[in-house]
């Protein structure tokens, strides 16, 4: 880490090493806010300030990509907290009309996609954590606020579901 | 389970890849927003320390203005000449006033046990 580009707040954290992880910090705060652009990019905003006022304080003790997505999935958490009542009847209305919809339009190849979709909220968290933004396990935990242990199972039964939800679809489609 | 596990990973990040990567905002440019919605807020925080800072003075200065209660000494001369006396300027004392030669002698006369020790 180059000391000229370290923040004046969190000494541990650089401007180069956080442009570094720019794509992957954007795909999790994508992913946080239902792919909604805007919102994901306000995060990030959002989460930048944080670490630049030195509010989020990086002190080493994990890794700076593990922090970073840490910080994320608070700030996504207590954003959606005071709207996610009012919103979940809105978006349960608006998925199920979506998803109807979808399913006509979406190209073959998506099933993959309808497949993550399907999954309960924890288990699509740490398929993307460890299949897409490449964290283990043991990151992905932390990332997420549970143990390890707890990581693992959900893992494991995402990936369970996954292949069985592909290999209907795949005998469907033949 | 190693193959499966790998073609697993590569068909979903694929298909994650594409729902994100077409619109990725540059760094530079979130990075720069970050920066002024930084200096904004060190700015609206400093104002209203400032803000605070100038209310807390004027009720200071109000306080000390309004107070009439001048605080005074008391004079070892005057007491000694006088056998009347009262609290100074200690507000918070009961308004008891007593004449020394009338009030005290009932307590240095007392012989009344309190609590195992004479008054």
């Amino acid at each position: 880490m180059r000391d000229s580009d370290a923040l004046e707040n969190n000494p541990h954290v650089s401007r180069s090493a956080l442009e570094a992880i720019h794509g992957q910090v954007y795909g999790w705060a994508l992913s946080r806010c239902d792919f909604d652009h805007a919102t994901a990019e306000d995060l990030m905003q959002q989460a930048y300030v944080e670490l630049l006022s030195g509010s989020a304080r990086f002190d080493n003790k994990s890794t700076l990509k593990t922090f970073v997505f840490s910080v994320v999935q608070n700030l996504a958490r207590s954003r959606f907290r005071r709207i996610s009542s009012r919103l979940r009847l809105v978006k349960q209305y608006q998925q199920e009309s979506a998803s109807a919809v979808a399913q006509m339009s979406e190209p073959v190849d998506d099933g993959v996609w309808r497949a993550v979709r399907a999954l309960p909220a924890r288990q699509r968290d740490i398929i993307e954590l460890v299949f897409c933004r490449e964290l283990t396990i043991e990151q992905a935990a932390a990332v997420m606020g549970v143990s390890t242990g707890t990581g693992r199972v959900h893992y494991d039964r995402a990936k369970k579901a996954l292949r069985s939800r592909l290999q209907d679809w795949s005998e469907e489609e033949s | 389970m190693k193959d499966t596990d790998d073609k697993l990973r590569e068909q979903i990040s694929r298909a994650w890849a594409r729902r994100v990567s077409d619109r990725q905002p540059p760094f530079d440019k979130t990075w720069q927003i970050a920066q002024s919605r930084h200096a904004a807020l060190r700015r609206r925080y400093r104002r209203f320390a400032g803000v605070a800072a100038i209310a807390a003075a004027i009720v200071i200065g109000l306080n000390a203005l309004t107070s009439t209660d001048e605080p005074t000494y008391i004079e070892v001369a005057e007491l000694l000449e006088s056998t009347y006396w009262s609290a100074p300027s200690d507000v918070l004392l009961p308004d008891r006033e007593f004449d020394i030669y009338q009030d005290m002698p009932v307590l240095f006369e007392s012989t009344e046990p309190a609590g195992g020790a004479l008054l």
